[in-house]
């Protein structure tokens, strides 16, 4: 089931989107990695995929605006958060924006690939 | 009935006109008085002493002995007239303002009935007049009604001595007033607000006195009064109420200090240390300052208003260290997210590409060249946040070293060439060399690694921002020059400058461009510029930047003395020259 699953990836980082793309393809995923949210964003069309995947601290555009944008083209497409800053930095938005807009993980980086694949299975059943 | 014509007195209260009459008024009343006593305004004094016949009244008054009592307003003008005065008065004392003229006995009331005339008639012609027209009463209640009046103002007058002590010395009257009609306090607040000179001060209970002060026109006048170069600072509660009118007092005034102040029950406006108005808040959401004031008092007290100022100067203080606090505290957590970032970006790319590279031994090289990088970047960052610490704990230690800056820079320059070739990244890069001949090098006392990482940080910066900018590509333009500055001594340093067609540097982040962690690029610690501006100024240089006049891109420049050293030998050499072909 979940070894079929289409994830969106998009994290300004090149080397770690591709990295990420590499071992979550390992693991049997469908994925698309994008380094540009603009980018991500143009491509996206409803019921292309089960789950994002979105880094939050990008450039020109986070990801919560991401994916708020996402969930307005796909009700129904599932979401985990990754990110490389202090949890307790986005404790308010994980307080009071997350629960609004449906979110439940936020992923930590840096994540063996291993996790990463654990947490998204998690987050698709 | 036959009656003595003076056992029962007819009751008169009548207008006198014409000098004769009026003069004739006077000498009955004091011939007839063994007490008088008498108010006149600031011009009376010197009227007396103006006018012959009066001046002889008053010698009968002290033949007589006659105690007078005298009321009236001393000031610096006719505090001379008044000392003479004494000399025949029994007492005298100042009342502020008074602009009564009588004078009452034990039976009898006179008054003059035309103060005005005679003030504009003096101004006129620059000489006393006598009185033209007085009122007289004997009517008993009419007497005793004035005898009150005149009670209730010497209670309230002041000593005459003092007085004269006050004007002599230079001090003002000082006054303590308790106001409750809100009209009047407005008023007050007004002039208070159009008096200052030199300070203003105030402070401000809640949020919303701010806009009522806005509506009663006093921000306007703090505005003016601050194009006067005087000092003014407002300790309010701010919130997004009162947002607009601190926006109009920046914009209109940006030298007048704003600080977001606690809620309170009073307020205060201390104008030039010498004047203040305490006012009770009645209503805290009142629209209008009329409505919100209760009790205020207003003094010109110069001792009080300095210990409203010391209160003042606390709340301030406190203030300030609590904002610089909170902004110290900020900035610690900006950091710890941004060095956590950007130290975890890196080692994830790391901790992934390790695992991969045993799963994916096809893409080796790729993974490698990844590790490589990012192993590189940890590196950089790592160093960086040494950087900050050891300039912090100011423990930075430089290798200094006579070195070519000129040829330093080339070979930068070349390293930099290959690698944009290499990265295919859309920009040019030139260099200019003042002066071109190239036996004469620029030789600097500096630290090799240190300038290096300087103006690589510097180029690293303007590839950045300016490769693939648009499709034709970017330019970066690197100058070197000598000059002399002409500060003091005469000294010698080299201008490097770097110049790039780039995005220019954004508005909101020039002004602490060279501060730690300034960064608008989403990616980036901010250490770098105040690495390099610790790292020239530890050089005695200096570092600045702008963005260009034709509003595309940005100039970063550095100036570093030239040593001392090497000018000393171009000069010898140039004298030997220049005597060899005197030869």
């Amino acid at each position: 089931m979940s070894n079929e699953s289409r994830i969106l990836l998009v994290d300004d980082e090149p080397d770690i989107a591709l990295a990420f793309k590499i071992g979550l393809e390992d693991n049997g995923f469908n994925v698309d990695a994008f380094d540009n949210p603009s980018k991500a964003l143009s491509n996206f069309k409803a019921g292309l995929y089960d789950l994002l995947l979105l880094d939050i601290k990008m450039p020109k555009m986070n990801g919560i605006e991401v994916y708020q944008q996402m969930k307005e083209i796909d009700k129904k497409v599932k979401v985990c958060f990754i990110t490389a800053s202090e949890m307790h930095y986005y404790e308010e938005i994980r307080k009071e924006i997350f629960p609004i807009l449906g979110v439940k993980r936020l992923i930590r980086k840096p994540i063996r690939i291993d996790d990463l694949v654990k947490d998204l299975r998690d987050e698709l059943q | 009935m036959d009656t003595a014509p003076n056992s029962r007195i007819t009751e008169r209260t009548e207008v006198l006109s014409g000098q004769e009459y009026v003069m004739n008024t006077i000498i009955q009343f004091l011939s007839k008085a063994e007490k008088i006593d008498s108010c006149g305004d600031y011009n009376a004094s010197s009227l007396i002493f103006g006018v012959e016949e009066y001046k002889k009244l008053l010698s009968d008054i002290k033949a007589k002995g006659i105690k007078l009592r005298y009321i009236t307003d001393i000031t610096k003008d006719n505090i001379h007239y008044c000392k003479e005065l004494l000399k025949f008065a029994k007492e005298i004392r100042h009342l502020g303002g008074i602009k009564t003229n009588f004078s009452v006995s034990e039976t009898e009331y006179i008054a003059s009935a035309s103060i005005q005339q005679q003030k504009e008639n003096q101004q006129q012609q620059q000489q006393e007049q006598p009185i033209p027209q007085v009122i007289y009463s004997n009517a008993k209640d009419l007497v005793e009604q004035q005898k009150y009046v005149f009670e209730s103002f010497w209670s309230k007058a002041l000593p005459s001595d003092q007085r004269f002590r006050e004007i002599e010395e230079g001090l003002e009257a000082e006054v303590f007033e308790v106001l409750t009609n809100s009209e009047k306090l407005s008023q007050v607040l007004l002039d208070l607000a159009r008096s200052a000179e030199k300070e203003v001060l105030i402070h401000l209970p809640n949020d919303r006195s701010m806009m009522r002060l806005e509506r009663l026109g006093v921000i306007d006048d703090i505005i003016e009064t601050s194009k006067k170069d005087a000092v003014v600072k407002i300790l309010c509660p701010l919130s997004k109420e009162n947002l607009h009118v601190v926006k109009k007092i920046s914009d209109n005034a940006p030298t007048i200090e704003i600080l977001n102040g606690n809620n309170s029950p009073y307020g205060m406006y201390i104008v030039d240390g010498e004047r203040f108005l305490r006012a009770e808040l009645k209503e805290p959401k009142a629209e209008n300052f009329s409505e919100a004031i209760g009790r205020a008092v207003y003094s010109n007290s110069k001792r009080s208003a300095e210990s409203f100022k010391s209160i003042f100067e606390l709340l301030w203080n406190e203030r300030t260290l609590n904002e610089e606090l909170k902004r110290a505290d900020k900035m610690q957590k900006e950091f710890i997210n941004v060095a956590s970032h950007e130290l975890r970006t890196p080692t994830q790319a790391i901790l992934s590409y390790s695992e991969l590279l045993q799963k994916h031994p096809e893409r080796k090289e790729e993974m490698i060249q990844a590790l490589s990088r990012n192993a590189g970047r940890l590196q950089r960052l790592t160093d960086d946040i040494l950087d900050v610490t050891r300039i912090e704990s100011e423990t930075l230690m430089l290798k200094i070293e006579p070195l070519d800056i000129g040829g330093l820079i080339s070979n930068i320059i070349e390293d930099y060439r290959n690698q944009i070739e290499k990265n295919n990244d859309n920009v040019k890069l030139y260099y200019y060399h003042e002066p071109k001949t190239n036996d004469s090098k620029i030789i600097v006392e500096a630290d090799r690694a240190r300038l290096i990482q300087v103006i690589s940080n510097l180029l690293d910066n303007a590839i950045k921002f300016t490769k693939n900018q648009d499709n034709s590509g970017g330019s970066i333009y690197v100058t070197a020059e000598k000059k002399t500055t002409e500060n003091g001594n005469k000294r010698q340093e080299v201008i490097l400058s770097i110049k790039d067609t780039g995005k220019g540097i954004d508005s909101e982040i020039m002004p602490r461009l060279f501060t730690k962690f300034a960064t608008k690029s989403g990616t980036g610690t901010g250490l770098g510029l105040f690495i390099c501006k610790s790292i020239i100024e530890v050089h005695g240089g200096k570092i600045w930047a702008e963005n260009n006049a034709d509003s595309n891109g940005a100039t970063f420049t550095f100036s570093l003395p030239i040593s001392q050293q090497q000018e000393q030998e171009r000069l010898s050499s140039s004298k030997l020259t220049s005597e060899k072909r005197g030869m």
